[in-house]
This record gives C-alpha cells, sequence and structure tokens, in this order.
C-alpha cells in the first residue's frame, strides 16, 4: 500500500514534468504543398502564383508550383501529380485541363493520402475537398450580357474557346449560349476551339472573321485566346466593327481595350484563387477543414473602357508589383 | 483491515493532507491569477511601447524618404528651367540616379501633358486617361500635393502602381506644373521588413484613409484582406488596443500620410502569457506536490506512532494478561502519551494480578471457613449413633466410631492446611465411610483400590468426603439392594485420578448440572460444586470433577489433580 502510493506520487510528477517539456517541443514541421497549373506562362497563372505564394509565406509552407508546356497536356499533369505525391507532396493545389482525364491521377494521390484542392477548372473527382475559383457559368453569361448590353444592332457571334474537354471553358461557353439563346437578338454563328496560346488564337481567329465575315461578336474564354483574338481584330482592322469580350487581365488586352480592339473584359481573381487554394491546403492539412465549404466562388468583374481606370477596376486588372 | 469494527472520522494523515492541499492551492491560485494579471497588463503596456516606437521609426524614415522628394522636386523644378537639351540630359540623369521615379510629366496651365521623362518607355500617342494628373485637384489643392495610389496609365504595355508629387512651377512659366510618378520600391523594402512581434506590420495611409502602401495590398487588392481605413483616420496619433489588436498611429512629418502599425496581441502578450500561465502551473503543481510531499511526511511522523500507540491499545484491550508494551517513538507529544500508556498498562496489570490473588485468597478464606463447619447433623446422628451403641453395651463398635471420629475432625483440620497427603486423606475418607456404615446399618459396602504409588502425593483436602456423600444420599439411600462404593486412586501420566463409583440409582443430566453449578441446595457443608472449584482454583480449569451417571446402574465421579509434591503449593 505504501508501495502504491509512492508510486502515484513520483508519477504524478514525472508527468508534471513531461507535459512541460512536451507542450514546448511540439512545433509544427513544414508542410508540403504543389500547385499544379495548367500553363507557367500567362499573366493570369503569374498571378495565381503570386497569391499562392503570398499563402505559402503566410502559412509557413513549402510550395512547389509545376505545369505543363502547354494548356492541352493532361498526361503531363497527370505526371506532375503522380511525381509531386511521390516527392512527398502532402497536398495537392489543382487545376485540371481535361475534366474527365485528369480524374483518375487525381484520385490516385488522394488514396496516397494526398489533400486535393482544385482551382479554377475542375475535375470528375470525389477526392476534390474544395473547389476554388470562378463560377465559370455565371462568368459566360457576364460575357454575353457585356455584348448584349453595349450592341444595339443583331448579334452574330462568333465563339473563340480553348481545349473542349476543359471544364471552366466548356460551363463559360454554356452560360454564354444561354443568354444569347435567351435574348433572342443573337445568332451563333460558329465556335471555334483552339489552342490555348496567342499565336494559334490569333491564326484561327483570323480564319474564323475570314470565313464569317458577317460575325460582330466575338467572345474569348481565356486569357492567350483573348490576347490572339484581340491581334487578329486589331490586324485585321475590325476594331470597330467587332465587339470583342475577352476574359482576364493581360497588358495587350488592357493595351487593346484602350485602342479599341478589344471592348468588355471578364476579369477574374487569380490571385484570390491561387491564394485560397493554398490556404484551403494549409487548413486541410492543419485539420481545420472543419465547415470548409465545397466551392469558393471567387469574384469576378466585367471591365470595358468606361470604368478600365476606375480604382475598383486598376485594383483587378494590374498586379500590385512593388519592385 | 485487521479489526472488524468500521470507524468513522477520519485520519490525521486525511485531514493534514487535505488541509496543507486546500490552503496551498487556495493561495497559489490567488498569487498565480494576481500575478497574470500583473503581467498582462504589463505585457500589453510593452506591447503599446514597441509597437509605437516602431511606428514612429517608420514614420520617420517615410518622411526623411518624402523629404528626399522634395529636394529632387526641386531639383526637377530646377532642371526644367533650363534649356530643352540640359533638360533632358538633366532630367534623364535624375530617373538614372532616382529608379523609383517612373516618370516626371510636365503640365501646361490648361492641363496638357507637355513633355514626359521616362528611361525605357514611350507615352502613347493617344492618352486615354492620365491619372497622374487631375487638373481640378491641381487648381484647388494650390500647392504640392500626393495623389492616392494608382496604375502609371500614360504607357503602353507597361502599368505599374505609383503615387504622383505635384507641384506648381512659379507662374509665367510655359510648364505650370510638375509630376513625379514614384514607384513603392524605396517605400517597400523598409516598410515590409518592419515586424513588430511576429505577425505585425506597419502600412502607409493617407489622412482619408486610402492605403498608400500595404505590405499585403495585392491581398487587399484580391479582396482578400481588408483594413479598416475609414475608423483608425477618425483616430488620433497614438497607440490603440483592443482584445486581439493593437493599432499605432503616427503621423509622418510634412505630409498628410500617416503610418498605421498591426501588431496582434494573441502573439505579443498572449503568447508569453500562455507560458507564463504554463510556467506557473507547473511551478504551481511543484510547489503542490511539495506540499503535499511534505505534509504526507508530517502527518506520518505524527500518525504512524499513534496508530502504533492504538494498537497497542487494541492489543491490551483483547487481551490485557499476555501484553508486554514496547514504548513507540515519534513527536515528545507522543513520547509522553507512550510513557504514559506504558505506566497505565504496568499499574493495570500489577492490579489485575493483585485482585486475582485477592479473589483465590477470598475463596480460600471462604473454603477453609466452610471446612471448619462441620455438618451438625451428621454430629448429632453420630453422636447419637455412639450413645446408643454405649446403651445397648456394644463397647467395641463405640470406640471404633469414636476414634473415627475423631479421626475425622484431626485430618479435617490438619493443622490448617490444605494440601494433605493422599494417604491421610484416604483415611479421611474410609473414616467417613466407617461412621456411615454403622449409621446405615452394613446397608453398603465399600473398597479402596489404591495405587501405593500415589499415597505420597499431595492432594486437597475432604476432596472425597462430599463425593462419597453424595454418592450415599443419592445413589444408595433411595436403593433397595446392598450398595457399594469403590474408591480408585491411580496414576495418569502426570495427573492423579482419583475415582469414586456406586452402583446406586444414579442421577439425572439436570440434577448433575446442578450440583456442579450451584451445589446442593439441601445441604450445608462441602459440597460437590466446592471440591470442583477448588481444584480449579488450585490447579486450573483443565482439573477438576468429571460426573458420568447412568441410571440404575450407578454413577462414576473422576477427580483430577497434578501430581503435587510436598510444599509446591503451600505459598498459594
Amino acid at each position: 500500500m505504501n508501495r502504491n502510493r509512492w508510486g502515484a506520487v513520483w508519477t504524478a510528477l514525472l508527468c508534471l514534468l513531461l507535459s512541460g517539456c512536451t507542450a514546448s517541443t511540439n512545433y509544427a514541421q513544414q508542410h508540403t504543398v504543389a500547385l499544379v497549373v495548367k500553363s507557367t506562362q500567362t499573366e493570369f497563372w503569374l498571378s495565381v502564383f503570386a497569391g499562392a505564394e503570398a499563402a505559402a509565406t503566410e502559412y509557413n509552407l513549402t510550395l512547389n508550383i509545376i505545369g505543363p508546356e502547354t494548356e492541352e497536356d493532361y498526361e503531363a499533369q497527370n505526371q506532375m501529380v503522380a511525381d509531386a505525391v511521390s516527392a512527398g507532396a502532402q497536398a495537392i493545389v489543382f487545376s485540371a485541363i481535361d475534366y474527365e482525364n485528369n480524374a483518375a491521377a487525381i484520385d490516385a494521390a488522394a488514396k496516397e493520402g494526398a489533400k486535393i484542392v482544385a482551382i479554377d477548372s475542375n475535375v470528375a473527382s470525389e477526392a476534390v475537398s474544395t473547389y476554388i475559383g470562378t463560377d465559370n457559368y455565371a462568368a459566360g453569361q457576364m460575357a454575353a450580357k457585356a455584348a448584349l448590353e453595349r450592341m444595339q444592332a443583331p448579334l452574330k457571334v462568333g465563339i473563340v474557346n480553348y481545349d473542349i474537354s476543359s471544364a471552366n471553358g466548356q460551363e463559360r461557353e454554356r452560360g454564354a449560349l444561354d443568354i444569347f439563346a435567351e435574348s433572342g437578338r443573337a445568332e451563333i454563328i460558329s465556335v471555334i476551339n483552339t489552342l490555348a496560346d496567342a499565336y494559334h488564337a490569333k491564326r484561327d481567329t483570323a480564319a474564323l472573321l475570314t470565313a464569317h465575315p458577317e460575325i460582330n461578336v466575338l467572345l474569348a474564354f481565356n486569357e492567350p485566346t483573348s490576347v490572339g483574338a484581340a491581334q487578329a481584330v486589331d490586324e485585321m482592322g475590325l476594331s470597330e466593327r467587332v465587339f470583342l469580350v475577352g476574359f482576364d487581365s493581360n497588358v495587350a488586352t488592357v493595351d487593346g481595350l484602350q485602342e479599341g480592339s478589344v471592348d468588355a473584359l471578364v476579369v477574374q481573381n487569380p490571385y484570390a484563387m491561387g491564394y485560397l487554394g493554398v490556404e484551403s491546403a494549409y487548413k486541410l492539412l492543419t485539420g481545420q477543414a472543419g465547415g470548409m465549404e465545397r466551392v469558393v466562388d471567387t469574384s469576378t468583374q466585367i471591365v470595358d473602357r468606361n470604368n478600365l481606370f476606375e480604382v475598383d477596376s486598376q485594383k483587378v486588372l494590374f498586379a500590385f508589383d512593388s519592385r | 483491515m485487521k479489526h472488524g469494527v468500521s470507524r468513522t472520522g477520519l485520519r490525521i494523515t486525511t485531514i493534514l493532507v487535505s488541509m496543507v492541499v486546500g490552503v496551498v492551492t487556495v493561495i497559489l491560485c490567488c498569487c498565480i491569477l494576481l500575478f497574470l494579471n500583473r503581467y498582462r497588463s504589463a505585457m500589453v503596456q510593452s506591447a503599446l511601447t514597441s509597437s509605437s516606437q516602431a511606428v514612429s521609426q517608420v514614420s520617420n524614415t517615410v518622411g526623411n524618404y518624402l523629404q528626399g522628394m522634395d529636394q529632387a522636386m526641386s531639383l526637377v523644378e530646377w532642371s526644367i528651367l533650363e534649356s530643352a537639351d540640359n533638360r533632358d540630359q538633366l532630367l534623364s540623369a535624375f530617373l538614372t540616379f532616382r529608379p523609383d521615379v517612373v516618370a516626371v510629366t510636365g503640365y501646361s496651365p490648361s492641363g496638357k501633358m507637355l513633355d514626359c521623362w521616362c528611361l525605357d518607355h514611350e507615352p502613347r500617342e493617344v492618352i486615354y486617361q492620365n491619372l497622374s494628373f487631375d487638373l481640378n485637384r491641381a487648381r484647388t489643392s494650390g500647392g504640392s500635393y500626393m495623389t492616392a495610389p494608382h496604375v502609371e496609365s500614360i504607357f503602353e504595355s507597361y502599368y505599374p502602381w505609383v503615387v504622383t508629387m505635384t507641384i506648381p512651377l512659379e507662374s509665367g512659366n510655359q510648364t505650370a506644373w510638375v509630376s513625379l510618378d514614384l514607384s513603392f520600391s524605396s517605400i517597400s523594402t523598409y516598410i515590409n521588413n518592419v515586424s513588430i512581434g511576429q505577425r505585425g506590420y506597419c502600412f502607409l495611409m493617407d489622412k482619408e484613409g486610402n492605403i498608400v502602401y500595404h505590405p499585403q495590398q495585392q491581398l487587399l487588392y484580391a479582396g482578400l484582406k481588408s483594413e479598416d481605413t475609414s475608423s483608425l483616420a477618425a483616430l488620433e496619433d497614438g497607440a490603440y488596443a483592443d482584445d486581439t489588436v493593437i493599432y499605432s498611429l503616427t503621423s509622418v512629418a510634412g505630409s498628410d500620410w500617416r503610418v498605421v502599425g498591426v501588431s496582434y496581441v494573441d502573439e505579443l502578450v498572449n503568447r508569453s502569457l500562455s507560458e507564463m500561465i504554463r510556467l506557473s502551473l507547473v511551478l504551481g503543481a511543484a510547489l503542490l506536490a511539495a506540499a503535499v510531499l511534505t505534509s504526507v511526511l508530517l502527518s506520518r511522523l505524527l500518525a504512524r506512532p499513534l496508530r502504533g500507540l492504538a494498537d497497542a491499545m487494541e492489543r491490551f484491550e483483547t487481551d490485557a494478561d499476555h501484553f508486554t508494551y514496547l514504548p513507540v517513538g515519534g513527536t515528545r507529544e507522543v513520547q509522553e502519551l507512550s510513557s504514559s500508556f506504558e505506566h497505565m498498562v504496568l499499574r493495570i496489570q500489577r492490579l489485575m494480578t493483585t485482585v486475582r490473588e485477592e479473589e483465590v485468597n477470598l475463596r480460600k478464606t471462604e473454603l477453609k471457613a466452610l471446612q471448619a463447619q462441620i455438618n451438625p447433623h451428621f454430629l448429632y446422628n453420630t453422636l447419637d449413633s455412639i450413645a446408643w451403641m454405649c446403651e445397648q453395651g456394644r463397647n467395641t463398635d463405640a470406640v471404633k466410631m469414636i476414634h473415627a471420629l475423631a479421626r475425622l475432625f484431626r485430618i479435617s483440620i490438619s493443622k490448617g492446611h490444605e494440601l494433605i497427603p493422599i494417604a491421610k486423606e484416604i483415611e479421611h475418607a474410609e473414616s467417613y465411610l466407617q461412621i456411615q456404615k454403622y449409621r446405615y446399618k452394613n446397608q453398603f459396602t465399600y473398597h479402596f483400590d489404591v495405587d501405593p504409588a500415589c499415597l505420597n502425593y499431595y492432594c486437597n483436602k475432604i476432596t472425597l468426603q462430599p463425593i462419597i456423600e453424595n454418592a450415599i444420599n443419592h445413589g444408595l439411600d433411595l436403593l433397595v439392594d446392598e450398595g457399594c462404593i469403590t474408591v480408585q486412586v491411580r496414576q495418569d501420566g502426570d495427573d492423579i485420578v482419583f475415582d469414586v463409583r456406586d452402583n446406586g440409582v444414579g442421577m439425572s443430566d439436570e440434577l448433575i448440572q446442578s450440583i456442579l453449578k450451584h451445589g446442593p441446595k439441601d445441604r450445608t457443608g462441602i459440597g460437590i460444586r466446592n471440591v470442583n472449584d477448588r481444584l480449579q482454583i488450585y490447579f486450573g480449569k483443565q482439573y477438576g470433577l468429571h460426573i458420568t451417571s447412568e441410571p440404575d446402574v450407578g454413577t462414576c465421579v473422576e477427580l483430577r489433580m497434578p501430581k503435587i509434591q510436598e510444599g509446591d503449593y503451600e505459598s498459594k
């Protein structure tokens, strides 16, 4: 009985000491997050990276940013996801080139224990904890409304879209088509799917405009296609005749907006996507995912020549670079 | 527990330990709370101080920067007044020398842009909107002014964020205003590196609450973060703490900019506070443990000897005779108690011995008195018988009777000794039987069977006579046939056994019990019970009488006592 009592006293003391020690040594090790995106070139993605890096700095994460050469190479993306997981990434912030064909790789990564956050364009996987990006259907609608509101004449619409298997491009197109159909004064002349770089977009848009000279409204659904379309319109001297609604902010399209080749821009919030994507990954990794929403809509804004230099437009169009 | 009795009430250990623990806990809690409260307010105060110090440093640096800019401006002003060639040279040198100046622009009194100097970029031919110059504001402000941050909008494919500083030139010039577009590079490197605590930071705003520069400007622009600048703009310079954030504001000298320092109470105060809480809890726990330990030790020091004392008392209660007291140690009070108890034990034991001795003595005196009593009826009857014999002329018989009677009395008295040789006792019994046989007119016979080795041992006197008397009265008196009494004396190991048998009517168990317990009520003189008592007083409980009786067969009374040599028990 006596020995038991002493044992209890010593155990209690030991516990106290240990709890005092362990509490202070329990600092978290750095988590590793991989950001796998569609492209590493366009201003849109550079802005995403800036946001992601800001979040990584704030939450003390190791961030690896990777993306394929072209915005159509979903296989390379799949490989990147697998490589990132085997290299020890605990969370993948992912923007899918192909809604269907990227799903298997994401499922495999999730099976390895990686947390999945989708940004910008979603992927057909149950493993996606949250999707952060534009409400693409609404953005498409916004683009169509911009054209409808600013044009009195009947609309002959040409659509320059990118990869047909990309979820967000198709959503935007659907939104736009629905609004045009609703309006009753718009006619869809042609929908083309081009590669997501300015060179191909410009070439295909020029071909489209040549083939269908009646087109007076052009919709381009992401940054490179917008740049390409703007260049095509500018070079063909159609700035006055063709109403071009582009997506996202690029120096070229902003110039075009001032010069007339571009008439409206639907500007997403790529910085927020990058930031919130990495932040969500951090929350998932540290078990703060309670109440996390399945879909987070980052804001979208329409900018045209009239509000181009308003403070709010400046903020969404031009990245702040302190250098 | 050893004893079945359950006790209410608390042990001294429990009381002492809980008392000490309780008091120590309360005191510790009070001390810790007081300390933490003081500590927190001190921490908040120091956080406020360090925050305002950091902010005033930033404010000085920004002030210096602006002062530098004023000087640069006067340089530009002076340059513009030079001839065109000189001017271009001077200004491009100036722009190289000040990389944070994005562009220098000059404006006519009507607000038309006249010149633009920039190192790498040419202004657009058609400027859609020039955010660097606002004619209305330039006219109303009267002097120099600074704009809120905006995008440089006069170049093609080049849209840096800048603030513009505009000053009016002396009137009469072609150029009425000069604007300097300043990038944030010099301010940002400084402000980005300011940290107050771990996460605290500084930002610049103008007096309307527009943010001029913020380390996380893009986060603000992307709508991911916001600063409540409108309410901050309403505050005077100074430091303000609420539950989570400490704001510290200082105006930058010579401008309408203000530096705002934001730091987090959580990390500046609460973290060290929680560190302190943990430390004080550990300390408190250690103290508590020490207190418990001390009180346990202390109470053991007190309680163990007390418990020893209690145990000793308990043992003494159960067996006072064979109790030997071992004194317990401990504190002085306990030692005193212990020695008192020791005295008491010795006293009680002595008293008990005395009482027992007195009791034995009393019994002995009583017995002696009883022995001295001669059954008067027996004496009358015997004397009657003798007288009757004399009358009849049976002189020989009368003489025998008288001798027997004389022997009976002599041995009864035996000079007052209690223990007599067994031979004498046999003689006594024989004399009695002789007399009775005369009196009962030879209605019975008797017979002695004595182991001669026993004769020299001693026994209590008058032990056989009462048993024989009982045999005659209860066994043979009612017998029609001739009775027979056998007295046998034998050795049985270390004991001597007397057997007295008769072939009388026997006794019932109730009668045996009543004889052994109360003694026959109808009789005076020494009863069987007295014999039993005497044997047990002298020799102990294992000795004494044992009666077996069978109706119509007879009774056997067995008397057992130890072998006693002369002088063994005389002291008693």
